[in-house]
């Protein structure tokens, strides 16, 4: 085996830990059962890696299986990377779309290979009609860098893709191009989303986030109720606001649903407004230029941390709507001007 | 005081001291007149009195109306209740889990819903061959314009367009055109699901299907004489409101070519793709390699 390639599978099976070690090896479905369990695995890390890159060896393992290997560790660790959504738009009246997936693969892979000399391009299917790609970069003279790769998940017949941050800009273009192309689109653009919570995103672009819908069938009772039984529950306490509570509770309720929120971790606000200003002959409200100030929100949790605002006390309720259209809109960038 | 010595003020200094002695002279009067006095007063008590009367009658008046209101509401109830037999609480109850099961039924009939405090959740039920699928809902909210709040329509079916042609102008057609293309793709998932489950022996390779269901590409075994071929079939549903394909090609892999009486049975083939339901058409494969088998032995 090459020893750039070794190094790769050392590297890689390094980083896993040694909790997902069976796991992410079984998912990987390269090395047998057989050949796993002759392997052993209560040994230190550095040797089991040793022993892991001996066995890849003797299987003729190849840079692809590699990449493979890679691509399953990122399926597990998703959230170590932060996504990007782009989205794709057919032409006026296009046909109907009858996705092949093996021929996007090729065509996807063309389009790459026919700009770049050295580019090299793994694929794996995943749940739910999606696609994981990998694309490692390199140049005219040089191999592609296999430390520096972007993902792309592509779920097949919708126009969104999700990309891992890509180090190298200039070839985000043309892979918009190769995207685009090969799924039989006509143009792409990126959204001004993004979270490390690939699931999250998904279920916010999908518009998958709120899924509880009123039927004659479900047994579940009515959520209603649950503040009032808050509010009842110790005697000894007697709520002075005890309207003014349910109220926000309702609003809350009716703004962000008996769901969970999907996830994300922040929202930015690039403010290019003329500065608004009660007081009559302030300096800053003089300024006929628009004042430039950027506001971030962040949080473990925004949206959660959101609905629970005005619940709290902290905010009014109904919160702004610049904070609520988040997960309707599909935006956590926002840019405010003056209309 | 002004005690202005212009004229203005009346009189001045000894028309004021006049006028103050009138006042006093008045008050003097007062007391002299005690009885009077004790008479007016004795006047203003008693009125003060029956306007006190009067204002506890009438408070008594509307708490009597108040309780009145308040006892017939109350009375309804308790009178019906219990003139009511226990025979005809069974019945009530019963009555009620019919009204629940009827509307819990509803749901068989493909198209249902039910009210919501800002609209309606319509619930669309799919179904093939008498087989119920999936059922997918779309809450709407009646306001003008109307507009989908939230649904569990799969991303792929085209919503957007679907709502852009009929939401606003004609909800019926909107929602008959989402049941065609959602029971239309239920039908092409049943059909490449039974294939790829029941018939999976007869495939060479594992079915290659897309979300939509309208691209199905496999490999399958013919054996016909004793001798076994592959045929490659692709099948295309470009009309996403059906369930059978639009375009079927079958096509021999190997370099030679296909005997002649192989050509026969790959251009029937192609046929009954385009006729019946993909599992309908293995299902007749199946049988007609039984009855072989039969005529063997």
């Amino acid at each position: 085996m090459d020893e750039t390639v070794a190094e790769f599978f050392k590297r890689t099976i390094l980083k896993i830990p040694m909790t997902e070690m069976m796991t992410i090896l079984k998912a990987w479905d390269f090395l047998s059962e057989k050949q796993l369990q002759d392997v052993n695995f209560q040994q230190r890390k550095e040797s089991l890696v040793q022993d892991l890159v001996l066995l890849c060896e003797k299987k003729r393992a190849s840079v692809h299986d590699a990449a493979l290997l890679d691509i399953v560790y990122t399926q597990f660790h998703r959230h170590r990377k932060v996504w990007d959504v782009f989205q794709m738009s057919k032409g006026p009246g296009e046909d109907i779309d009858l996705f092949d997936m093996e021929q996007f693969k090729s065509s996807f892979k063309k389009i790459l290979q026919r700009a770049l000399k050295n580019v090299m391009v793994s694929f794996r299917d995943a749940e739910e009609n999606a696609v994981w790609i990998r694309i490692a970069w390199g140049t005219q003279y040089r191999k592609p860098n296999q430390y520096k790769p972007v993902y792309v998940v592509y779920y097949s017949q919708t126009p969104y893709a999700f990309t891992s941050s890509c180090p190298l800009r200039s070839n985000i273009p043309l892979l918009g191009q190769a995207l685009t192309v090969a799924s039989n689109h006509h143009k792409i653009v990126k959204m001004d989303l993004r979270s490390r919570y690939l699931d999250s995103l998904k279920a916010i672009v999908f518009k998958q986030y709120n899924q509880t819908f009123e039927t004659y069938n479900s047994t579940t009772p009515l959520q209603e109720k649950s503040l009032e039984l808050d509010i009842h529950m110790d005697s000894r306490i007697i709520h002075e606001n005890r309207i003014e509570k349910e109220r926000v509770q309702r609003v809350t309720q009716e703004t962000f649903g008996d769901y969970s929120q999907p996830r994300l971790e922040f929202a930015q606000y690039k403010l290019e407004t003329k500065f608004k200003s009660d007081f009559n002959g302030d300096i800053l409200a003089e300024r006929k230029e628009p004042l430039r100030c950027l506001i971030k929100f962040s949080s473990p949790h925004l949206l959660e941390a959101l609905k629970s605002l005005a619940p709290a006390g902290i905010a009014d309720a109904p919160l702004s709507p610049l904070l609520t259209c988040i997960p309707n809109k599909g935006m956590n960038y926002f840019k405010i001007k003056d209309k | 005081m002004e005690w202005a010595n212009d004229g203005k003020s009346k009189g001045g200094v000894l028309a004021h001291l006049e006028r103050l002695e009138i006042q006093v002279n008045r008050s003097h009067k007062n007391l002299e007149d005690p009885q009077r006095a004790q008479a007016v007063e004795h006047a203003l008590r008693t009125k003060i009195h029956k306007l006190r009367c009067l204002r506890d009658e009438l408070r008594s008046k509307v708490k009597r109306r108040q309780a009145r209101v308040r006892a017939s509401i109350a009375n309804e109830e308790p009178d019906q209740t219990q003139e009511i037999s226990e025979q005809e609480v069974a019945e009530r109850r019963r009555r009620q889990e019919n009204v629940k099961a009827i509307l819990q039924a509803y749901r068989f009939t493909g198209l249902s819903g039910k009210l919501t405090s800002r609209g309606v959740c319509v619930c669309i039920s799919t179904a093939f061959e008498g087989n119920l699928l999936d059922s997918y809902f779309i809450d709407l909210v009646l306001q003008k314009p109307l507009w989908i709040h939230h649904h569990s329509i799969p991303i792929f079916i085209p919503l957007e367009e679907i709502s852009a042609k009929y939401l606003q102008t004609n909800i019926q057609r909107f929602l008959f055109c989402l049941c065609e293309y959602l029971n239309a793709y239920a039908g092409r998932k049943y059909q490449a699901d039974r294939l790829q489950s029941d018939f999976a022996a007869y495939l060479a390779r594992p079915l290659q299907r897309n979300p939509l269901c309208n691209l199905l590409s496999f490999t399958y075994k013919v054996k016909l004489r004793g001798q076994l071929f592959l045929f490659c079939a692709r099948l295309l549903y470009k009309d996403l409101t059906t369930t059978l394909p639009t375009d079927v090609t079958i096509t021999y892999p190997e370099t030679d070519a296909l005997p002649p009486s192989w050509e026969e049975q790959r251009a029937s083939h192609e046929n009954l793709f385009f006729t019946k339901p993909l599992h309908q058409v293995f299902t007749s494969f199946a049988r007609k390699g039984e009855k072989l088998d039969v005529t063997r032995v």
